[in-house]
């Protein structure tokens, strides 16, 4: 593994550098490696959500495995599964979302299990963070108590002992005095101070997996950094695997093991995460890459955008979801959709038609540039 | 406390801009569309809204074209005022019973609503009471709409002083019962005709949109579009009324249609009373309330002029529901 | 908190005070208030008017009138000064014929509202959680309707089906076969609505269930003249008090917690144990020793909770058994009540739902008697006023409901692994109540408003005839009588859903 990250043998160095100049102090060198035993295995799940204007295809086929302690990183845009796809392993998605495929948690199959089961499993085994820690906590109660009814939720002991457990976790995230901390309400907290209870409300009961929902978008850029160490800190405190799911490529970067790729509802490339971003086999992974400004100083690279827009879920192009802003698009991507296939390069799948075009490329961002670059 | 009834109601909270933001999440992506185009399929996927625009347009054209409206005549050849003989009782002919149904055939008859006890066609007394009470009950909600809406802009634009006295203000009217001082007015306007009651109605019940449309007001002044207007330097006239108010029309298109259901019931309730429609005027609830006494011997008095004034709230409220859903964008509905 | 009550108060005063300069203005200048003088023969014509002018001191500029009457009114918040509020046209003590008045208004105000709240508040809970089902829209129309529904037509239907009929029922109580099936197929479909479920099976079973037993019910209370002579006994009482103790397990804890069970159980089967002791004591009741009954049961009742529940689930036993525990001691009141009745039935010689009056004129009897008198003079107008603010509530808790519902805090609720009924009940209930304590102020001056209606209708001699009265004479001081006191409660109603407002929002409350 170490050799993979070796700089000199990349041919986007200047991505590497952009990941490193956003600052995040964790690594994924810091963090604890994980085991091989595999913790949760996700199988071929599609869901579907029946509306008046037709059928959304939110998720279509997503299957990837997490190992204890690992860090999943699952990157795309907004509309393409990602949050769905974790929504149905904690069993929040509505009534009306059809799901098939398997989510197996330790060998049991989460979605085969009863109502009561699913709940047993949620916030004690597999805990979520979610986006917006304005909305996400509510009003009306103080933190302690949301955090204490956590606990009181799955363990049968009284109020006062579940308190000072709530305590214990402020003070674990990092929450100045929480012993009256824990008597205050969420609008007496700052967004990341309200975040960092958000953690602690998930790991109070020592779950294996933490499902976070982009939880940094909603904060400030200087506040991101610190809740992002202070998840992997925590997480290491309890030994558990977490699936970070984000549209920020600079998160994953810096802390995710592996890393999935989504478009439009598909698992587009999972691979290392250096192997993912240093040697992207799908084009749109590259244009995601390309689309981050370069803050090297001296070398400017010029932006390299993705054009075009997501495809609607209710009607979806033919043939690969991404063909219609593709710049390698042929025919055969406007036929067939590719599968997610084995790549030359270890451990690393991607779903192109054209992922060799992509590996004899030296700069994959390249297929990306605009007019004005080739003028030039 | 600066929270007002009424802000945090979902129910009547109309924001007319932004899409879904659960759609969002979810990854829906939705065809772009203008926002007209979107209200108007929302609006014609309401079924009850629908119906209820059914009975309301056949109500208003059989009230107005039956006996004729402002000296047009109508083709319902007997006039409400004149009496007559009264043929069995005064009982009702209409007959809806089909003859296979063991009925004498559907058909109006000479006097398909009955008659009082001096022999006057109740079908055109209904039908004249009909038209006052719509054009009284439109009129209300006109005026009750430009009223609170003046207040509401104006308290929730300029904020300060101003806000303080027309909210207290509004805080007095509220105090009061509508039909408290609905029927103090009609007592002292009543016999002044009907616009002028009906002016008066509007006059004391326009609270409830006052405080939508300053709630509505106070969020939007902060909008960037505001702004870049006041950047501009747009007078202060020009923002409300060119710039925020289109984009409350929602509400105020939403509250107008219901308190034209409201207003109905209220002239109908001060009718009763005797503070509204003075004779020789009349209108649904002077009908009821003239002829209670004979519940009993003439039923049928009493169930004409009810029934008209149920059917026509009930529509009203039922299209005011369907243009609500129409307006607020995040109804949008996922059925499985 | 202290602060904002009283400058909420402050402010009301003065609103109240704007509000009255309003009304009597407008009043005093409504009509001419001599009019019914001008068709006297001319001979003592100008007498009358001359003593009626100079009684309501008619020369007076109408500003100067209204501080007269103010500073009679002010005389009523003086310690051991007698009230003033003017006199009639008639010359009679307003404050006089306001005290007659006063009690059977607010009564009848006061118990359409609380009945208004707690169904539609529970009816739109229900509704919500069941969108878009047969019963969700069942309610939506129903509601839709009460909306639309003249009060007075309504309440004249009542008088005329409500009463008479229920009337020439109750001389023999029997139901009759198809009125039997109608009822228990009703029953099983609002109970299949009300319960649901995905599966067929359950709500057909349901359906099932609810049916049989509606029928079997009905059938024998008809079979052994129930309603003729009603009571509960203590087998009823008994299991009253064991399903309100199910029922207040399954809403604070749901019944997996045995210790909140045991806890309720024995709360509730405390109606039936002193069902026999108590009744002496019941013999000689008043409102004070049923208030202090009252205390009793919720004290035992939570000392039992504390008891059984065990440090793990104490709070929420007590408030359990405290729930079972009052239900079971309302039982108890309630056969009481209902025992008196067969006597009362033949007091008023079978007619014993009343259409006329807030009471049976000179009638006397013990605390039972005049308390079955009040309620059976009280249903109808309360069934007539309750419709359109149930309706109002209904539409309200829904929306409130399905709004908070879709909160991201719901969804970190359930994502914290809570039971259904916690994240309903603690989570989205809870902050749906919110914007709805905005409504009850509002809510309480149309219920006012309707209550002058009703009155009228049922010719009850209460404050909604003392403003009608006054308005059609043109005379100021029974309509500001009328006025002062409901906009005082109109006031002090909006200072309770404001202190409520507070009491569950602590961003208000702590600002």
């Amino acid at each position: 593994m170490a050799g993979d990250r070796d700089e000199s043998t990349t041919p986007t160095g200047d991505q590497a550098g952009v990941m490193r100049s956003r600052g995040w102090a964790a690594t994924s060198d810091s963090i604890r490696p994980p085991s091989d035993d595999e913790l949760l295995r996700v199988e071929d799940l599609t869901v579907r959500f029946p509306t008046e204007d037709g059928v959304v295809n939110a998720v279509r086929g997503v299957s990837y495995s997490l190992r204890e302690r690992e860090v999943l990183g699952i990157v795309g845009e907004s509309g393409s599964g990602k949050s769905v796809s974790s929504m149905a392993i904690m069993g929040l998605l509505p009534k009306t979302a059809r799901i098939t495929g398997s989510i197996q948690f330790r060998g049991d199959d989460v979605l085969a299990m009863t109502a009561s089961e699913q709940r047993a499993l949620r916030g004690s085994k597999i805990a979520m963070i979610f986006q917006d820690p304005m909305t996400a906590l509510n009003p009306v109660y103080s933190i302690g108590d949301q955090l204490a009814e956590a606990v009181r939720s799955h363990e049968a002991i009284p109020r006062k002992v579940a308190m000072r457990r709530a305590e214990e976790m402020l003070d674990l995230v990092g929450i100045p005095q929480p012993k009256q901390r824990v008597k205050a309400y969420p609008h007496e907290f700052s967004g990341g101070m309200r975040q960092r209870a958000m953690i602690a409300m998930a790991v109070i009961n020592n779950p294996d997996v933490i499902l976070a929902d982009e939880p940094t978008t909603a904060l400030d850029v200087t506040v991101q950094a610190q809740i992002l160490e202070k998840l992997i800190e925590v997480k290491d405190a309890v030994n558990a695997a977490i699936v970070l799911i984000t549209h920020d490529l600079g998160v994953v970067a810096g802390m995710a093991h592996r890393v999935l790729v989504m478009y439009a509802g598909r698992p587009v490339e999972l691979g290392e995460t250096d192997g993912v971003f240093y040697r992207p086999r799908m084009p749109y992974t590259a244009g995601l890459l390309g689309s981050i400004p370069s803050l090297e100083s001296g070398k400017a690279r010029p932006l390299r955008p993705i054009t075009g827009s997501p495809p609607s879920l209710i009607n979806l192009p033919t043939g690969c979801p991404f063909n219609p802003r593709c710049p390698l698009a042929t025919d055969e991507c406007r036929q067939t959709e590719p599968p997610l296939d084995e790549t030359d390069d270890h451990d690393h799948r991607a779903a192109c038609h054209h992922w060799q075009r992509m590996a004899d490329a030296d700069d994959p961002t390249a297929f990306f540039r605009t007019e004005s670059e080739a003028a030039r | 406390m600066s929270q007002q009834p009424g802000e945090n109601i979902p129910d009547e909270r109309i924001s007319p801009h932004g899409a879904d933001p659960d759609a969002d999440d979810q990854g829906l992506t939705i065809k772009a569309r203008t926002q007209s185009e979107l209200v108007r399929r929302r609006f014609l996927r309401h079924r009850g809204a629908l119906g209820g625009i059914a009975v309301f347009v056949f109500i208003v054209l059989l009230a107005f074209s039956s006996i004729g409206f402002a000296g047009i005549p109508g083709w319902w050849g007997q006039s409400y005022l004149s009496t007559g003989v009264v043929v069995d009782g005064g009982r009702p002919t209409l007959d809806v019973l089909p003859s296979f149904l063991d009925g004498d055939g559907v058909g109006f008859g000479a006097h398909p609503f009955g008659q009082d006890n001096v022999g006057k066609d109740y079908f055109a007394n209904t039908m004249f009471g009909a038209q006052q009470s719509i054009v009284i009950s439109i009129v209300v909600g006109l005026t009750a709409t430009a009223i609170g809406t003046v207040i509401g802009a104006f308290a929730g634009y300029f904020r300060g002083w101003v806000e303080s006295v027309l909210m207290r203000f509004t805080d007095v009217m509220i105090t009061i019962p509508v039909l408290v001082i609905g029927a103090v007015l009609g007592r002292t306007f009543g016999d002044r005709g009907i616009l002028v009651l009906a002016v008066v109605l509007g006059a004391v019940t326009w609270t409830g949109l006052a405080r939508l449309v300053r709630g509505e007001f106070l969020s939007l002044r902060e909008k960037e579009f505001v702004e870049a207007a006041r950047a501009v330097g747009a007078s202060s006239n020009r923002i409300i009324f060119r710039h925020i108010l289109p984009n409350t029309l929602g509400v105020i298109i939403v509250s107008a249609t219901l308190a034209i259901a409201t207003a109905i019931l209220l002239e109908t309730a001060l009718s009763y009373l005797g503070f509204g429609v003075q004779p020789p005027a009349t209108s649904l609830g002077q009908l009821i309330s003239q002829y209670q006494s004979a519940f009993l011997t003439r039923p049928w008095l009493f169930w004409w002029p009810g029934l008209f004034i149920v059917a026509i709230a009930l529509s009203v409220n039922f299209i005011g529901d369907g243009l609500r859903d129409a307006f607020d964008p995040r109804q949008t509905r996922v059925r499985g | 908190m202290a602060v904002f009550i009283v400058r909420r108060l402050i402010v009301s005063f003065f609103v109240l005070l704007a509000a009255t300069f309003l009304m009597y203005v407008l009043t005093a200048n409504a009509g001419n208030p001599l009019e019914d003088l001008f068709a006297l023969p001319a001979a003592t014509r100008e007498a009358r008017i001359e003593a009626r002018v100079d009684r309501l001191d008619l020369n007076v500029p109408v500003p100067q009138r209204y501080l007269m009457w103010l500073a009679g009114v002010g005389s009523c918040v003086v310690p051991f000064a007698a009230c003033d509020l003017g006199l009639n046209r008639d010359g009679q003590e307003v404050s006089e014929l306001l005290s007659q008045a006063l009690a059977s208004t607010m009564q009848l105000v006061v118990t359409a509202s609380v009945l208004a709240i707690i169904f539609g508040i529970t009816v739109g809970i229900v509704s919500a959680l069941r969108q878009y089902s047969g019963f969700d829209y069942t309610i939506t129309f129903t509601s839709f309707l009460f909306f639309s529904l003249p009060i007075f037509w309504v309440a004249v239907l009542l008088k005329q089906y409500g009463a008479i009929r229920l009337n020439d029922w109750l001389a023999e109580p029997t139901i009759s076969w198809p009125v039997l099936i109608a009822l228990s197929v009703l029953s099983g479909l609002f109970w299949m609505a009300v319960v649901g479920g995905d599966r067929r099976r359950r709500r057909l079973v349901t359906f099932g269930v609810a049916a049989v037993a509606t029928a079997g019910v009905l059938a024998y209370l008809s079979a052994v003249q129930w309603f003729r002579f009603p009571a509960l006994g203590v087998g009823l009482v008994l299991v009253v008090g064991v399903g309100a103790a199910l029922a207040a397990t399954a809403l604070t804890s749901g019944l997996g917690r045995r210790r909140v069970l045991y806890a309720a159980l024995a709360a509730g089967a405390l109606g039936a144990v002193v069902y026999y002791p108590i009744q002496p004591l019941l013999d000689v009741a008043t409102w004070g020793t049923i208030g202090i009954l009252a205390v009793v049961v919720l004290g035992v009742s939570g000392a039992i909770g504390a008891a059984v529940g065990g440090a793990v689930d104490r709070s929420q036993a007590i408030r359990a058994a405290m729930l079972a525990g009052f239900a079971a001691a309302f039982a108890v009141f309630v056969d009481r009540v209902l025992v008196g009745f067969s006597d009362y039935f033949s007091r008023t010689a079978g007619r014993p739902v009343s259409t006329i009056g807030s009471n049976t004129p000179r009638f006397s009897g013990n605390f039972w008697q005049v308390f079955l008198d009040t309620q059976l003079h009280l249903i109808l107008p309360t069934a007539a006023l309750i419709l359109i603010s149930f309706a109002q509530y209904t539409r309200y808790t829904r929306a409130s409901m399905l709004e908070t519902m879709g909160q991201d805090y719901v969804r970190t609720a359930r994502s914290k692994g809570l039971t259904e009924r916690t994240v309903v009940m603690r989570h989205a209930f809870r902050n749906a109540l919110i914007p709805v304590t905005t409504l009850m102020a509002f809510d309480f001056a149309g219920i006012v408003g309707g209550a002058v209606i009703t009155e009228q209708v049922f010719g009850w001699r209460g404050m909604g005839t003392l403003f009608i009265q006054g308005l059609r004479d043109v005379d100021p001081n029974p309509v500001m009588a009328f006025f002062i006191v409901t906009g005082a409660a109109i006031v002090v109603f909006n200072m309770i859903a404001d202190i409520l407002y507070a009491y569950l929002d602590p961003r208000i409350r702590l600002s």
